[in-house]
């Protein structure tokens, strides 16, 4: 009986019902079928217990550290920097454009905020040099997604927090997938560019100019080392570190680059604690619908039907990887993770698959798909920054979320990719 | 429609209200939880001398927060949601799925209230381990014609306040959650109310809905 939670909650889903009341309504209502009101209690206890937990906090610290840097006019130096390192290419601002994407990423762990903070500045000079506007629009969504993946992370904490793994290990694990997104993309740009003539940005710029451009960008690119440093050196724990970074990026922002005012920091504070609180509701409440998820025999169940699929861990993952894909078209990364990372992992861990492999195949999948339609949040936002539309960004898109899937597939058979740097540092075994 | 009108019109400034003051403690809790964590790492780093309380009383800031701000969010529309199928249906139709879709979580936020009630007493029993109040504060008073009691950990009728540090009882934290239940309700009703005006056609009589202009999520 209570074994249809899930197609219930899923219904829900899928007519509109907020994911936050999906996740309490559909357990909620199957308990008290099953005259199992005393668990009721437990489901609403188990809400504020997943909420009151001091590794979430590290989210709205980021967000705020990732809101702070865009204000302070950070973005513009990476970018600068970028222009200065690969502007003299041909595509040359595409290249730029992943390249600050993966800059970017190491400051903020949201697709969201770098597509709106990349996408106002770079869109509109990607227009001028010629390029036509879905084009720009594509590759700044699609760059976008490296965001999530190279730390710091949202999704990652989030899926650290709800599967309870080490922090620090996923995001390690994050860095060779996140370079390799970026590869990719600049080797597509680079196709497409000798085929369709891109421009060219930029003289090649000269080794004082280089020089120049680095030293600017040099505080800003402090950040990611002083976060992982940190972390990695046992100095802070990750929502510490974040900390330190919300405090890194007002003394740049203020009194190195004086971009920041004191005024704007109200709104600032407010914004990161709106985005975070909703966040916060939805950990609190997947960790509920998680205790219904166990009380119900639910994942034994869907672990048998999985493996009567088959035995074969490769076939298998490539099964979850069509399945994350179609479950990333429809919802964002953060409450797909919330959803699917307590039902889904424990069955792959135990064919033998390291948790934070499945962590790496899963977050890297469900951030491709915000790039997907047709529910793509970062589609969404570059068409509103870009003033395209969504359907004809999502057409222009198709080259790169090629690239992506590629790399999803290399990332899901060659676990080394992921795997290295974090056993290396012993942060897995 | 008047009557529904005359039913919305204070809700909605007793949301506007309460829901601006929740912003402003919002705003300043997020800053106070950042300033206790740097603390923390201060202490602990340069002074060598770890403080037990900061972590406890930025959860406490955080809990809060997320209680007092996740209403405005929901009023705003920035709750996560898949609305392609409301997108895709004929306007009346559309409305009749939003209204449901509101009755659901209308439910689910009526049953929470109540359980978050006996949560919140429970609460009573446990103390903070490292926060401390200069005050003991209890009451029951009893809400007229309802035959129900607005209580603070105690059954007894009346006030009881007292100086003198005590360790706080965990009840202030379970508060936060309830008090965001409390505040949800309060916005979903208002939401079905609109909804309601909308479908009689008092579209145009209704002031129109605050933009949701929040990215969503940690994404």
């Amino acid at each position: 009986m209570l074994v249809w939670f899930l197609p219930l909650f899923l219904l829900f889903l899928m007519i509109g019902l907020p994911v936050f009341f999906g996740l309490l309504a559909a357990p909620g209502i199957l308990l008290w079928l099953n005259g199992q009101e005393r668990e009721l209690s437990l489901l609403y206890r188990n809400v504020y217990n997943g909420m009151d937990s001091f590794p979430l906090m590290a989210i709205p610290f980021f967000m705020l550290a990732g809101e702070l840097m865009n204000r302070g006019g950070i973005t513009e130096r990476l970018v600068e920097f970028s222009q200065a390192m690969m502007g003299h290419l041909r595509g040359g601002l595409a290249h730029v454009n992943v390249l600050s994407s993966m800059l970017f990423a190491g400051l903020s762990g949201s697709a969201v905020a770098d597509t709106s903070a990349l996408g106002s500045m770079l869109i509109p000079a990607m227009e001028k040099e010629g390029y036509t506007r879905r084009f720009a629009a594509a590759i700044t969504a699609a760059s976008s997604v490296i965001g999530p993946i190279i730390p710091p992370s949202g999704i990652m904490i989030i899926y650290a927090y709800v599967m309870g793994e080490s922090v620090a290990a996923l995001f390690l694990a994050g860095i060779v997938p996140g370079i390799l997104v970026g590869v990719g993309l600049m080797l597509m740009i680079k196709l497409m560019a000798n085929r369709y003539d891109f421009p060219i940005s930029r003289q090649r710029a000269t080794w004082s100019e280089k020089g120049e451009a680095s030293l600017k960008a040099f505080f800003p690119l402090l950040t990611p080392v002083i976060i992982l440093g940190g972390i990695l050196g046992g100095v802070f724990t990750p929502t510490e570190a974040a900390a330190v970074a919300v405090a890194y990026s007002i003394l740049i922002g203020m009194f190195v680059l004086k971009t920041l005012r004191l005024r704007d920091m109200p709104e600032v504070l407010m914004r990161s604690g709106m985005t975070s609180a909703v966040v916060l509701l939805l950990v609190g409440a997947a960790m509920a619908f998680k205790t219904v998820v166990s009380l119900s025999h639910a994942p034994e169940q869907l672990a048998e039907f999985i493996l009567s699929l088959s035995q074969n861990p490769l076939v298998l993952l490539f099964l979850i990887n069509l399945l994350l894909f179609i479950v990333g078209m429809f919802l964002d990364a953060g409450p797909a993770i919330i959803i699917l990372g307590p039902i889904l992992g424990p069955i792959f861990t135990s064919l033998g698959i390291d948790p934070i492999h499945f962590a790496i195949i899963m977050s890297v999948n469900l951030t491709v798909g915000l790039a997907t339609p047709p529910m793509g949040l970062v589609l969404f936002v570059a068409s509103s920054v870009s003033g395209e539309k969504v359907e004809t960004i999502a057409k222009a898109i198709l080259p790169f979320l090629l690239v992506e899937i590629i790399v999803i597939f290399l990332i899901t058979f060659i676990p080394e990719i992921s795997m290295t740097i974090p056993r290396l540092t012993g942060f897995a075994d | 429609m008047a009557a529904l009108l005359a039913l919305l019109r204070p809700l909605q400034a007793v949301n506007d209200v309460v829901l601006r003051f929740g912003k402003a403690f919002a705003t300043l809790a997020v800053a106070l939880m950042v300033l206790a964590i740097l603390l923390q790492v201060f202490m602990r780093y340069v002074l060598n001398n770890a403080l037990p309380w900061p972590e406890e009383a930025a959860r406490f800031l955080m809990l809060w927060m997320t209680g007092l701000i996740a209403p405005l969010a929901y009023r705003r529309g920035g709750f996560v949601a898949i609305d392609m199928l409301e997108s895709a249906l004929p306007r009346p139709l559309a409305s009749l799925l939003s209204l449901a879709l509101l009755a659901v979580s209308l439910l689910v936020l009526v049953v929470a209230t109540q359980l978050g009630y006996k949560h919140v007493f429970s609460g009573c029993l446990f103390k903070s381990s490292t926060l401390w109040l200069p005050f003991t504060f209890k009451f029951s008073l009893p809400i007229p014609l309802t035959g129900l009691d607005l209580t603070l950990c105690t059954r007894q009728t009346g006030i009881s306040f007292e100086w003198g540090w005590a360790k706080m009882p965990l009840a202030l934290s379970f508060l936060s959650l309830w008090v965001g239940v409390w505040l949800l309700l309060l916005v979903n009703i208002e939401l079905i109310l609109r909804s309601i005006v909308t479908m009689a056609g008092g579209g145009d009589r209704l002031r129109p809905q605050m933009d949701a202009d929040l990215p969503v999520g940690a994404d």
